[in-house]
């Protein structure tokens, strides 16, 4: 090989001939490095030119990331459900942010490691426990749920892989049990599974997703814990097995209150017994009673076929077939129509029914949608239990509300119906706009309904309603007792006791449902726990207390009222003057 | 020993060095190093402590430092590359043996007043090795294969050693710089086409050698949404803050991702995501520009020079200092995974700081000798 080191041709000056040709090759060489350094020049930009398209992509175009993926508490995207309040804004579901803890099993490189600081973090997570998670082969496992913020925090310090948080929604209800079977509750994944929560939950996934604020109920929460508490008193008082109760604009069809009780914590609905997640007001179907013979006697008025001072006789029981229908106030003599609701006649409202006829009575109980499931933003709805075969003989029991059983919801809805005018109404849990169009329906015609009016107030004036009644103000209504059918058969001391009043019923504005399933007597009620004991007197409790709540205006002298007259006029057998 | 010839046309005191430095270069630098301190103290929520304080006395030293090195004669540095590079080859082998594990990483000999990451010193100390190498391979040379086998080796052994401590992101730029210094030397395209390939396929072979958090990086790369609160941690959070700032940012000391600790890292290796938090798109386009005309100036000086040592030296700090910035901000903005690298002058740290004023105040050398011929080799003519 050749001696590079003796050649010297780098020396400067040489003249080689190697140099010579070195020479030579020199612009060509330097041309290279030059474009060379020129092309690094050019990658120089070409890389400056990515990192600025991609920072502005990134920073201010893409924005690519979910920021609820995150986990930063600032930039906190509200819900992935929107709030729940009632109808002035009071705020009764909404969100709280927390993490769920899940572990990976194949990530976890050091398993005792991660047992031992998970146990430090939890002490009451069961050691043996999470190492068999741990040591399983499944992929993930979820490990706990409802992570403070301080415990995620905690878990991201530890920095141990295999250990990830998921961003959680926790579902809160600040009234508690208040609102527990209205609004309802969710899962651990924050989907609806009851109430409002249930019936809605698209509807709060797509507002939260929209923006557009919070679901506003027609619920009134001043009216809803008035009602709650009334029946609450009541049912302990009378030892009942349960209470349900509503209040309804009778105009628009909104629930102002919806209550059932015993009610429970929406926020641990497993841990409360079933019985009480059971909703006696819109789920719940019974016999109701008494409280149906209104609507035979609008049947029979409405179809012209029997008038305000027309008498039935109810001297004595009517036998039908095997059954033996009989009054539980006895009169023993012909009564007027105002008189059957006053006293409560059975007799007297089978005869009415008879008169009507099962078919025009089966079509008007339809038109009242008594057969059907009532609407309702809820998902406990009942389907009313009606006869299959609908012989003279349920023509009778059910004009008296025997043999049909419908939800508490049914009753008041078409309570609204008979008082308003005669429109029906759908009931409903969200809160109508101002002016908003609903469709009207026609059940009774106006003037029968001005009749209904003027017959409830006289039985809350005079009859079994009494104990509702509530100075200052005018209220209607009627009282309903029936005996609870267990196996088939009805029991004399296992009463439902239900009251529908409405006020103030010469201009009425709302109706109120209370009702007690299985009520017993007391020393104050004469050992009586029928619904005029039970039932009535919550109805006016509640009255006396949100007619004010609610702008009803309170009447001094009652006595010079247009209606008041009138009705004295109708009491034909003139034994009630003193009104 | 044979010393190089070195020739220049004039007299060469302090003074006149000082005349002929590229003081614009100096400024920028300073301008970037003062944005690294007012974000430390950003990261810091507005305090001095614990990083601006140190981060000034660093860059200080560095600033010192570089100076320095730009005024002492090129000749010296192109003696002692060898040296030098043997110097940081012993240390990184050091590290290896009895090096303290900081990190779950073995980078750092402790020298007491400063921790000493061999890795650093070793990025400038190849590039002056492979000036020196290509400086001295004849004309004919350039076109032969065998000349580039031991530049290849003086790469890949360091490399190696380092992707083994593990620092991939160092490892990488050091292979880079060296590649790109081969390129500049004239090794032909097609040759670094087949490089290329072979390196590409050696992917495969490096995966089995890679830690597995390394792995899991790479994976996560692509797809950093799967895993949110693992290894797509850092990414996430760092597209939201960059997201969060906007194009204006949410101004100095605002940034709420970076304040509250979701950003990981905010002092180092993620400083960029916080300046693009607080001072939106603009004020991160206005630094990056900076970089630019850092780059740009040591295009110049290298072309400008007149020594191929030089010109070598010159790109090759100019190439390295570039790749950091780009490899920094690109794995930041999810560019390319997260390869664990500082944003040069503005990350904190000194280790970093000290070795890339060392490599600025060699182009700063290089362009304060431009005029310098020198000999190809060392000889006794002369």
């Amino acid at each position: 090989m050749r001696d590079l080191a003796t050649r010297r041709w780098w020396r400067r000056g040489s003249t080689s001939r190697r140099e010579d040709a070195a020479a030579q090759a020199q612009p060509a060489l330097l041309e290279r490095a030059r474009g060379r350094l020129l092309v690094t020049g050019v990658i120089f930009l070409l890389c400056f030119g990515a990192l600025v398209v991609r920072t502005l992509d990134v920073a201010v175009i893409g924005a690519p990331v979910d920021i609820s993926t995150a986990g930063d508490a600032s930039a906190f995207d509200p819900a992935a459900r929107a709030d729940i309040v009632d109808r002035h804004g009071v705020l009764l579901a909404s969100n709280l942010p927390t993490h769920a803890l899940y572990v990976e099993p194949g990530k976890i490189f050091d398993r005792e490691e991660a047992v031992a600081a998970l146990g430090r973090l939890f002490p009451d997570l069961d050691p043996e426990r999470t190492a068999s998670l741990i040591a399983s082969g499944k992929k993930s496992a979820l490990l706990r749920h409802d992570l403070t913020p301080e415990q995620a925090h905690s878990i991201n310090r530890l920095g141990i892989p295999g250990l990830w948080l998921e961003r959680q929604e926790q579902r809160v209800y600040p009234q508690g049990r208040l609102f527990a079977h209205a609004v309802g509750f969710t899962d651990v994944d924050n989907r609806g599974l009851a109430g409002v929560e249930k019936a809605a939950d698209a509807e709060l996934r797509r507002r939260a997703e929209a923006h557009s604020g919070p679901l506003a109920l027609s619920l009134d929460i001043r009216v809803q814990h008035a009602l709650a508490q009334a029946l609450q008193d009541t049912m302990t008082a009378h030892r009942a097995l349960g209470a349900a109760g509503m209040v309804m604009d009778v105009e628009t069809g909104e629930l102002l209150a919806l209550v059932s009780l015993p009610s429970f914590d929406p926020k641990a609905p497993d841990r409360s017994p079933a019985e009480t997640l059971f909703n006696r007001a819109t789920l719940g179907t019974y016999e109701l009673g008494s409280t149906f013979k209104p609507f035979t006697v609008a049947a029979a008025l409405d179809l012209g076929i029997a008038g305000i001072e027309d008498s039935y006789d109810a001297t004595e029981p009517i036998r039908v077939s095997r059954y033996l229908i009989r009054d539980h106030h006895p009169e023993n003599r012909w009564l007027t129509v105002p008189e059957i609701l006053i006293h409560s006649s059975n007799i007297g409202a089978a005869r009415m029914a008879v008169e009507v006829g099962a078919e025009r009575q089966r079509t008007f109980l339809d038109a009242l949608g008594m057969f059907e499931r009532m609407p309702l933003e809820t998902s406990e709805r009942g389907r009313p239990l009606a006869p299959r075969r609908w012989s003279e003989h349920t023509t009778m029991t059910v004009s008296y509300g025997h043999g049909l059983a419908v939800t508490p919801l049914h009753l008041l809805a078409n309570y609204a119906a008979l008082v308003n005018g005669g429109i029906a109404v759908t009931p409903t849990l969200l809160k109508r706009e101002p002016g908003e169009q609903m469709v009207q329906r026609r059940v009774i015609s106006a003037e029968t309904s001005a009749v209904m009016r003027m017959l409830l107030y006289a039985v809350v004036a005079e009859g079994t309603g009494k104990n509702a009644a509530v100075p200052g103000y005018l209220v209607g209504g009627k009282t309903g007792t029936a005996e609870k059918a267990i196996g088939g058969r009805y029991k004399r001391d296992s009463m439902i006791t239900n009251f529908v009043g409405v006020f103030p019923i010469d201009r009425p504005r709302y109706a109120v449902l209370t009702m007690m399933d299985e009520p017993k007597g007391t020393k104050e009620t004469y050992g009586f726990a029928t619904a005029g004991w039970t039932a009535a007197p919550v109805a006016g409790a509640v009255i006396e207390r949100i007619a004010p709540l609610l702008g009803v205006p309170a009447i001094v002298e009652p006595d010079e009222t247009e209606e008041e007259p009138a009705f004295a006029r109708w009491d034909g057998a003139g034994r009630h003057a003193s009104y | 020993m044979a010393q190089f010839e070195v020739s220049s046309r004039q007299g060469f005191g302090v003074a006149e060095r000082l005349l002929r430095l590229d003081w614009f270069l100096v400024v920028l630098v300073c301008t970037v190093g003062a944005v690294g301190i007012g974000m430390l103290i950003s990261a810091s929520g507005g305090a001095t402590e614990p990083w601006a304080s140190r981060q000034m006395v660093w860059f200080g030293a560095g600033l010192l430092l570089m100076l320095g090195v730009s005024l002492i004669d090129i000749g010296f540095w192109l003696r002692a590359a060898y040296t030098i590079y043997v110097l940081a080859f012993a240390l990184l082998v050091g590290v290896e043996l009895l090096g303290a594990a900081g990190k779950g990483a073995q980078r750092w000999i402790d020298l007491g007043v400063i921790q000493l990451q061999p890795s650093e010193l070793m990025k400038i100390a190849l590039i002056l090795a492979l000036a020196r190498y290509f400086h001295g391979v004849p004309l004919e040379g350039i076109g032969r294969i065998r000349t580039y086998l031991l530049p290849l080796l003086m790469i890949v052994a360091p490399a190696a050693l380092i992707l083994r401590q593990p620092d991939l992101g160092t490892a990488l730029l050091l292979a880079l710089g060296g590649a790109i210094m081969l390129f500049l030397a004239g090794l032909k395209a097609w040759k670094i086409g087949v490089a290329v390939v072979l390196a590409l396929g050696s992917g495969p072979v490096v995966w089995q050698f890679l830690h597995e958090y390394q792995r899991a990086r790479i994976l996560t790369f692509f797809n950093p949404e799967a895993d949110p609160l693992g290894a797509g941690y850092h990414i996430l959070q760092s597209k939201i803050a960059l997201g969060s700032g906007g194009l204006f940012g949410k101004g100095y000391l605002q940034g709420t991702q970076s304040h509250l600790n979701f950003l990981p890292e905010k002092q180092t290796d993620f400083i960029f995501t916080m300046m693009a938090e607080e001072l939106g798109f603009f004020g991160v386009a206005g630094v990056l520009l900076l970089y630019l005309g850092i780059a740009t100036y040591g295009v110049v000086i290298s072309a400008r020079s007149n020594n191929h040592f030089g010109r070598l030296l010159g790109m090759g700090i100019t190439v390295t200092f570039f790749f950091h910035v780009f490899f920094n901000v690109a794995m930041v903005i999810g560019l390319i995974p997260i390869v664990g690298l500082p944003l040069p002058l503005i990350s904190y740290g000194g280790s970093a700081m000290l070795s890339l004023m060392l490599g600025l105040g060699l182009l700063l050398c290089v362009g304060v000798h431009r005029d310098v011929v020198i000999t190809r080799r060392p000889g006794s003519a002369g």
